[in-house]
């Protein structure tokens, strides 16, 4: 039987296969990366491309919805402020409908709602990180203005209907503001300004318009309970919001966990396949070293 | 006294053929180490035996010369899967060099910079950042250089592939040089031969030749088709030839659109030498297929994520008060070749970031929420961004892997072939040393037979006596 005389060069041949092998094994220990490149696994790679996209659209989900939460709880404690205002508008007209009052009384409680309307106006015209919340879209001038030209005076509503929305990573939208007008100028006896507005005036000369005061008080009240069921919305948004923040970081957790599972080395199955590898490479080392000695060939016997 | 005479020229004539055979031996052993040397056995022949007196009489044997150990057959096999394996290795040099430019990015940030998977994402997702608040400018700023960061990585991405493409090319031209040289080699041996020995195994010069091809297969595919007088035509493996005898037929360079083609004669070989093997074969398949390839799909998602996020942003409403004529955020692309390179953003302003939808007031958000959709809608071939970039990777990943195993084995096929090949043409020391140990006992058996004969034809010469001649 004939051999290949140089079986040597070949057994260096695979040296060098295990060297690449080693070398591979401890960049993969020393990074802890398992798919150092495309071709190490082309489906781990391309499916850690969408992981990597969904964990990054949480991240900034999970970013908006702290930046937003703020906005809308500010928006939720000026609404408060408002019913508070509100309720005390109304008591105060109350005690100036029961006729017991004499006439610069009910002009000291005209002037009292007035401050109430001048408060009420404040707070429908609050700004958050300078963009006014309650002026739809036009969110860069306060959107309410009271002209006192005519008596009772006019409040005038200069944002519009828009509504942002924050959309969530599934697609899912959470509604972000209520235009002011709708807060705070429901069509009908829903208007929370015209309703302060008539009472400044109904009390302004001291004698006061039973019928017509009580029917504006009536007014007011609707409003403010109108105001009340916008409230709802905006914490309705702000609970919609927390529970999706919360699912979508689980969701992130979860998904971080996949994609180290995916990508990561497996530190126990290297370093076996390490040893196994320079175990091969001591062996071959060994191998080469006796049979490439000179004393082997037969011309060292003659 | 004839027989005696006969037998001591028969003892000489052996020991001339032993000293011929030892000669091979030590030319074998002296050549042991030289490339594309193939061992030679002596080649013994019996002397044709004498008739006297109705009586054969042996006369000896003599060495004729030499024969190279080679099978052609074995030779040409294990060229052809050079031929492949070079190719298989070239083309997967070069695609791991393309991938480096993909490196997966393991979710650490050192890993996620230059990823343009990771930049995809980052700059539609400063968008739904800006859906909280479409007035902030650091939330502008923020769309603005993730934009940047993804035109950056993409053109890149496209800078060096190009680059790689270019190199590629030259890599070609000098690999069809070297194959110049070498088929003007084989051409002068096809003479040489045919006019040293026209009837049987060259030696020496067949070795040359067979080296040569051997060479000339890691560079290019080609077909050896044996022809008279022991002459050699060589063709690539599509038949364009290439040697014919003692001519030769030279690949020539010439500039087709942007890069090299090869030609022979008048005749387009490029895409034929691409398919045939060789590592002329893997540049030009890397060149002229997979670098395109990658370079197509990086201008597909260039070109419609620029145009698409340009056409909403000048679909809305900027902080400026422009509507719908906020402007474009990248470069505007007019083809989709090409786009990946050009890929910048020339928006400088964050204030013409359009976040509002046509005509509505500044605090509005739709617009954003339109470009942050862009996201999930299917406009990069029918797919989404991420999707489209996750198929890429994963097909150009497949590729590279496919390539490295063929390549892997192929190698191993051609250690293999390799492997027989040496078994019967390479020197074994062992053998020689056995063979000479032989031919050394031989030739001291011959001398001692003639220094018998010596004695005898002395004894003869003195008639008896024995002093008279020693």
């Amino acid at each position: 039987m004939r051999v290949d005389p140089n079986y040597v060069s070949n057994l260096a041949a695979s040296l060098d296969q295990t060297q690449v092998s080693l070398q591979q094994l401890t960049s993969e220990l020393s990074s802890g990366v398992r798919v150092t490149s495309l071709s190490t696994d082309p489906v781990a790679a391309g499916q850690n491309v969408l992981m990597l996209n969904q964990i990054q659209q949480d991240d900034s989900f999970t970013q908006s919805s702290s930046l937003v939460t703020g906005q809308l709880q500010v928006a939720d404690s000026a609404l408060g402020s408002v019913v508070s205002q509100l309720t005390q508008a109304i008591s105060l007209a109350t005690s100036a409908n029961n006729g017991t009052m004499n006439a610069s009384n009910v002009k000291s409680i005209s002037s009292q709602i007035a401050g109430i309307l001048s408060e009420v106006t404040t707070l429908a015209n609050t700004s958050y990180q300078g963009q006014y919340i309650f002026a739809g879209g036009q969110t860069s001038a306060a959107p309410f203005s009271t002209s006192t030209a005519t008596s009772p005076s006019v409040t005038t509503y200069s944002g519009d209907q828009n509504i942002n929305y924050l959309q969530m990573p599934n697609g899912q939208q959470i509604q972000l503001n209520v235009p002011g007008n709708q807060i705070f100028m429901g069509s009908g006896s829903n208007s929370v300004f015209a309703a302060l507005n008539s009472l400044v005036a109904d009390y302004a000369s001291g004698a006061v318009n039973t019928t017509q005061a009580v029917s504006d008080t009536q007014a007011l009240n609707t409003a403010l309970n109108y105001v009340s069921q916008q409230r709802v919305t905006i914490d309705n948004s702000i609970t919609h919001l927390t529970a999706a923040s919360d699912s979508v970081t689980s969701e992130k957790t979860q998904l971080t966990a996949a994609q180290t599972n995916l990508m990561q080395a497996d530190v126990a199955k290297v370093s076996t396949q390490l040893s196994m590898a320079e175990t091969q490479q001591t062996a071959l080392e060994d191998v080469i070293a006796q049979l490439g000695s000179t004393s082997n060939s037969l011309f060292s016997k003659l | 006294m004839g027989t005696i005479s006969s037998a001591l020229s028969l003892t000489s004539q052996a020991l001339d053929a032993n000293q011929a055979a030892l000669n091979v031996i030590a030319n074998n052993v002296a050549n042991a180490n030289t490339p594309g040397y193939t061992v030679e056995a002596p080649n013994w022949q019996e002397n044709s035996p004498i008739q006297i007196s109705g009586v054969s009489n042996g006369d000896g044997a003599t060495v004729t010369g030499a024969t190279s150990q080679r099978s052609r057959v074995l030779l040409e096999r294990l060229d052809q899967q050079q031929q492949l394996s070079s190719a298989s290795g070239s083309r997967l040099a070069a695609l791991n060099a393309i991938q480096a430019l993909f490196t997966p990015d393991s979710g650490s940030a050192s890993s996620a910079a230059g990823n343009i998977g990771s930049d995809v994402t980052g700059f539609f997702n400063s968008f739904s950042s800006l859906e909280a608040n479409p007035t902030n400018s650091a939330l502008r700023e923020q769309a603005l250089s993730s934009a940047s960061t993804l035109a950056g990585d993409i053109s890149n991405a496209a800078a060096s592939l190009n680059q790689q493409r270019s190199g590629l090319d030259q890599d070609a031209v000098g690999i069809a040089s070297q194959v110049n040289a070498l088929t003007g080699a084989i051409a002068q041996l096809n003479q040489q031969i045919r006019s040293s020995s026209p009837n049987a195994d060259a030696g020496t010069l067949e070795d040359q030749r067979q080296q040569d091809l051997s060479q000339l297969s890691q560079l290019i595919g080609i077909n050896q088709i044996t022809t008279e007088n022991n002459g050699l035509s060589i063709t690539t493996t599509s038949g364009q030839l290439l040697v014919s005898n003692g001519t030769t037929f030279q690949l020539t360079t010439g500039s087709v659109g942007g890069v090299t083609d090869f030609f022979v004669g008048s005749t387009d070989v490029t895409a034929q030498l691409a398919s045939g093997g060789g590592s002329l074969g893997g540049v030009l398949t890397a060149r002229d297929q997979d670098i395109p390839n990658v370079l197509a799909s990086l201008d597909q998602m260039a070109y419609n994520v620029s145009t698409q996020t340009n056409a909403l942003n000048n679909a809305g409403t900027d902080l400026a008060g422009d509507n719908g004529n906020a402007g474009d955020i990248f470069s505007a692309p007019t083809q989709v070749a090409g786009s990946a390179a050009s890929m910048s953003v020339v928006m400088t302003d964050p204030n013409h970031i359009a976040a509002a939808s046509l005509g509505q007031g500044t605090g509005d958000n739709s617009n954003a929420v339109a470009m942050a959709n862009l996201a999930s809608q299917l406009i990069v071939n029918g797919q989404t961004p991420s999707n489209f970039y996750s198929n890429f990777v994963t097909t150009l990943g497949s590729t590279v892997s496919n390539v490295g195993t063929e390549n892997t084995a192929q190698n191993a096929s051609v250690a293999q072939l390799q492997t027989q090949n040496n078994a019967l043409s390479s020197v074994n020391l062992n053998d020689e040393a056995s063979a000479m140990t032989t031919l050394e006992r031989s030739y001291q058996a011959a001398s001692q037979v003639f220094s018998m004969l010596n004695s005898i034809m002395a004894s003869a010469l003195n008639l008896g006596v024995q002093t008279s001649v020693s």
